[in-house]
């Protein structure tokens, strides 16, 4: 796909030539520059004082080793990394990822999406993320606190609570942030908020685990209420049975909708009476089992293998909230034909590019995870909020601060959109908001 | 009881034989937690215990000073840095000849369970020095005060430790030591230290909050067993800061304090400690450092019993305020034997263990220990450092309101462990339950 300004063509090339073989970034950036050629032929400075050339380059990069002991006595080395991308408007903020599949090109996507993402919730924080290509499944706790520790011991030089802030991402949850939380402690004598996604004990954020659900919820409200409609008496399609999926589940149900499906990798349940959310807490954060479990108490329901098709149920909302590019061209198509009239991005990018061609197309609603899964990093930030005055807000006060920071998210979006002649497009909205208040202070900073 | 309880505990006795305070308090509160140790090996596997109730740190130092004449002086300084699981180490400094590494210890170890309960996010410590500063000039305490920051700076901030004031530590002190520390290191940085005076980062309410809160405190049990302050009488000890602003808060609420006491005797006031003119008067001979309750009687012109301890007065409630192991076993028996109902503690660990003991054993009187009654001086402490963090001070009222509530949740969560345990409504197991239960959590989800 080509660009209108000829400039960004030319970036987009330095782009690709400067980093070989990181295909995921090579994709974010085009992404991104595609939203703002309409933004930068109306501001020229944006090109002439260099912002665009920096905002690709990130500000520092990080590799270094990470030698760590199994149980049994053998040494492993493992490769980790922090990108510290930009800090424009805040301490470099993003999470650390802890997968097989983690590589330079992959921490770069994340790290330059993460920039935007950050911008938007309105909060002061830059973007960064980093991670390993350590996989902590099969690990013991033992192991994986050694890994940690000894990722730690070298990440501590780089970070703090005014520098660089880390969170947990695939594979680093409550457990691994826990120990790097208490290594960093040990190793620089300081009870800071330094990482966010801590535990309720020693500085965590109430309603985080909600968060992205909560929020992916409200910005989907946003964007119903501008057109007229709501979750109201509608039929939802979920797709995804994990954090996101249960509270974006929860919150539907609580704005009147009634979902009718949520899956697993296994397969999908489909209910026409409604999902029983209870009994998918119960399946999937106590029991820890499959979703087919789901039978045994409401035999009524069908449980499909494969997750598909789950697309293919007719429903008003589709909430993907599973994992990226679950939700294809043949699904969009079939959601379409079923007079679905919202697609609302949960995880990441789980929409294929030709989906989202097809759902905008076709005129339907379309909420971009850039924007609408915003509320987790949002609620990290608030977690550095009360850090830093070392004081606890409430479940409600947290969820109060939330709701509004959707709003703000949905009209800066929708707004940004419809100034740069692509009202309803809130994709290309999304990205030029994000982007306008980053470039905005790169300007003010010059050269730096 | 528990054979990893039993075994931390003969260990303990083998290596501390020679600080008996420290090891009355870890001791007995051994006891009280080894309910909640029978339900986890986990405690065991990671050696926890021995981790709560030893210090992760220790610093001694020596303190060299001049007198006004000109004379070297050498007195001993510590810092004990004993938890910083669920945030900075917090607690207060004590300039007393009576200190030693023993006491700082015990005192470290108490201060880490009460701050775990009131909700903020404070780890424990404690220090001090052998010094007096009765009969010093205030020159000299100043040059005392800055010989002993030039070597404690080094060691305490806003993220790692916050010392404030205890006996012999007074606003006088921490202006002191305050602003030798802004000195050295060149920063305001005026959350390293609470206790501070209201025009360089003080909270209101400050000096009243430990009386203050352990009237709350009070006020919760009588309103749990529905009954009232008002017009109750009570037996208060000592005639310090705790003393005075339980004396005031008493007297505001409709109750009456009728005995003081010191070093060298009791006062008997049946009219109660209640008007302004009282509340200074105790303050003037706090200030004056002769520390002699008798002035009172001669003052006011009410019995005093020299040598005597005020237990023998029949009253409804009796607050010992004054200093460790004040009362013993008859004193514990002499308030059985005058009906006292309730027990409320406002010193550190003022009943030696058979005594407490026995009062908790009994039915007839309701007792709650100084970890959670006694709490209000350093949940101030943690507002000041909430507002220091903020750069933004709050009014009297919301300082006032949010102790009460603080004082109020330590109830709560007292009780609610205590039930828990099956221990029915016994606040000092349920309180130490409650500590343990909110410290272990964080050390375990931060490794080791």
């Amino acid at each position: 796909m080509n660009f209108q300004n000829p400039y960004l063509t030319g970036l987009m090339e330095r782009v690709e030539r400067r980093n070989p073989a990181e295909p995921e970034f090579h994709q974010a950036v085009r992404e991104v520059l595609q939203s703002l050629d309409p933004v930068v032929t109306a501001r020229p400075e944006f090109i002439q004082e260099g912002v665009m050339e920096c905002l690709v380059e990130p500000e520092r990069i990080i590799k270094f080793r990470v030698p760590w002991e199994d149980d049994a006595g053998h040494i492993h080395v493992n490769r980790g990394f922090r990108i510290q991308f930009n800090s424009a408007i805040g301490p470099y903020k993003g999470g650390l990822r802890f997968h097989p599949s983690v590589n330079e090109s992959i921490i770069m996507f994340l790290g330059f999406e993460q920039i935007f993402k950050n911008s938007l919730t309105g909060l002061p924080i830059g973007g960064g993320k980093g991670g390993a290509d350590f996989d902590p499944k099969g690990k013991s706790d033992a192991e994986v606190m050694r890994f940690c520790q000894s990722f730690m011991s070298e990440l501590y030089k780089y970070i703090g609570p005014d520098t660089d802030v880390p969170a947990g991402d695939i594979g680093v949850g409550g457990r691994e942030i826990g120990y790097l939380f208490g290594q960093y402690k040990r190793l620089r004598n300081e009870f800071s908020g330094v990482l966010t996604g801590k535990g309720l004990t020693f500085g965590g954020s109430l309603a985080r685990t909600e968060a992205t659900g909560y929020g992916v919820c409200y910005f989907a409200d946003n964007m119903l209420r501008a057109a007229g409609k709501s979750f109201e008496g509608r039929n939802v399609v979920i797709s995804g049975s994990g954090n996101v999926a249960i509270y974006a589940c929860e919150k539907a149900f609580a704005l009147g909708g009634k979902v009718l499906a949520m899956s697993d990798s296994g397969g999908y349940i489909y209910d026409k009476n409604g999902i029983d959310l209870p009994l998918i807490k119960q399946i999937k954060e106590v029991d820890r089992k499959r979703i087919s479990e789901y039978l045994t108490v409401h035999p009524q329901a069908e449980y499909h293998q494969g997750c598909r098709d789950v697309w293919q149920i007719p429903c008003d909302i589709a909430m993907p909230c599973a994992t990226q590019n679950e939700l294809d061209e043949t699904a969009a198509k079939a959601l379409i034909k079923n007079g679905c009239f919202a697609v609302v991005e949960a995880s990441n990018m789980p929409c294929t590019p030709e989906a989202v061609e097809a759902i905008q197309a076709a005129g339907l609603l379309f909420a971009p995870s850039k924007a609408a899964n915003a509320g987790g990093v949002a609620t990290s930030a608030l977690e550095m909020s009360q850090n830093s005055m070392r004081f606890s807000w409430s479940f409600e006060e947290v969820d109060e601060k939330l709701k509004g920071i959707m709003a703000d998210i949905y009209r800066n979006s929708s707004e940004a959109a419809a100034t740069y002649g692509m009202a309803g497009n809130l994709l290309a909205g999304a990205n030029i908001a994000g982007f306008m208040k980053v470039a905005d202070s790169m300007l003010a900073y010059g050269l730096v | 009881m528990n054979e990893y309880v039993e075994r931390v505990s003969s260990q303990l006795r083998e290596r501390y034989g020679n600080e008996p305070e420290y090891l009355q308090s870890v001791l007995t509160w051994l006891e009280m937690i080894a309910p909640a140790v029978d339900r986890s090996p986990v405690y065991e596997r990671r050696d926890l215990l021995t981790r709560m109730a030893e210090p992760e740190r220790i610093v001694s130092f020596l303190v060299p000073w001049t007198d006004d004449s000109g004379a070297a002086h050498t007195n001993h300084g510590y810092r004990v840095q004993f938890n910083s699981a669920i945030g900075p180490y917090k607690g207060g400094l004590r300039f007393h000849p009576s200190v030693n590494p023993g006491i700082v210890k015990f005192l470290g170890f108490e201060q880490t369970y009460k701050n775990a309960l009131t909700g903020l996010p404070i780890g424990g410590a404690a220090g001090g020095a052998d010094f007096d500063p009765r009969g010093r000039s205030s020159r000299e305490v100043m040059r005392f005060c800055q010989s002993y920051m030039i070597e404690l700076f080094r060691y305490i901030g806003a993220d790692t430790d916050v010392p404030a004031g205890d006996i012999g530590v007074g606003a006088r002190e921490i202006g002191y030591l305050y602003g030798e520390y802004k000195r050295l290191t060149s920063r305001a940085e005026t959350s390293a230290l609470t206790g501070k005076g209201l025009t360089y980062g003080g909270s209101m309410i400050r000096l009243e909050a430990a009386g203050f809160g352990a009237v709350y405190f009070l006020c919760r049990m009588l309103e749990h067993a529905g009954e009232s302050i008002q017009g109750k009488r009570i037996a208060v000890s000592g005639f310090g800061n705790m003393s005075w602003g339980v004396c005031r808060k008493a007297a505001e609420l409709g109750a009456k304090v009728v005995t003081l006491s010191g070093p060298d005797g009791y006062v008997f006031d049946p009219d109660g400690v209640t008007t302004q003119e009282k509340f200074d008067f105790m303050a003037q001979m706090r200030a004056s450092g002769r520390d002699r309750v008798e002035e009172y009687a001669d003052r006011f012109g009410v019995e005093f019993h020299a040598g005597k301890k005020p237990w023998e007065v029949p009253v409804d409630i009796a607050m010992p305020c004054a200093t460790q192991n004040e009362l013993d076993v008859d004193d514990a028996v002499l308030l059985l034997s005058n009906d006292v109902k309730y027990y409320v503690e406002g010193a550190n660990m003022p009943a030696t263990a058979p005594a407490l003991k026995l009062l908790r054993l009994s039915s007839k009187i309701r007792v709650a220990g100084a970890k959670t009654a006694g709490c209000g001086g350093v949940a101030v402490s943690a507002l000041e450092m909430v507002q220091n963090s903020l750069r933004y001070s709050w009014s009297r009222e919301e300082v006032d309101s949010r102790l009460r509530a603080i004082m109020n949740g330590i109830y709560d969560a007292s009780i609610a462990a205590a039930q828990q345990f099956g221990l029915g409504d016994d606040l000092v197991a349920g309180n130490d339950l409650a500590g343990f239960l909110k410290v272990s959590e964080a050390m375990l989800a931060q490794g080791l």
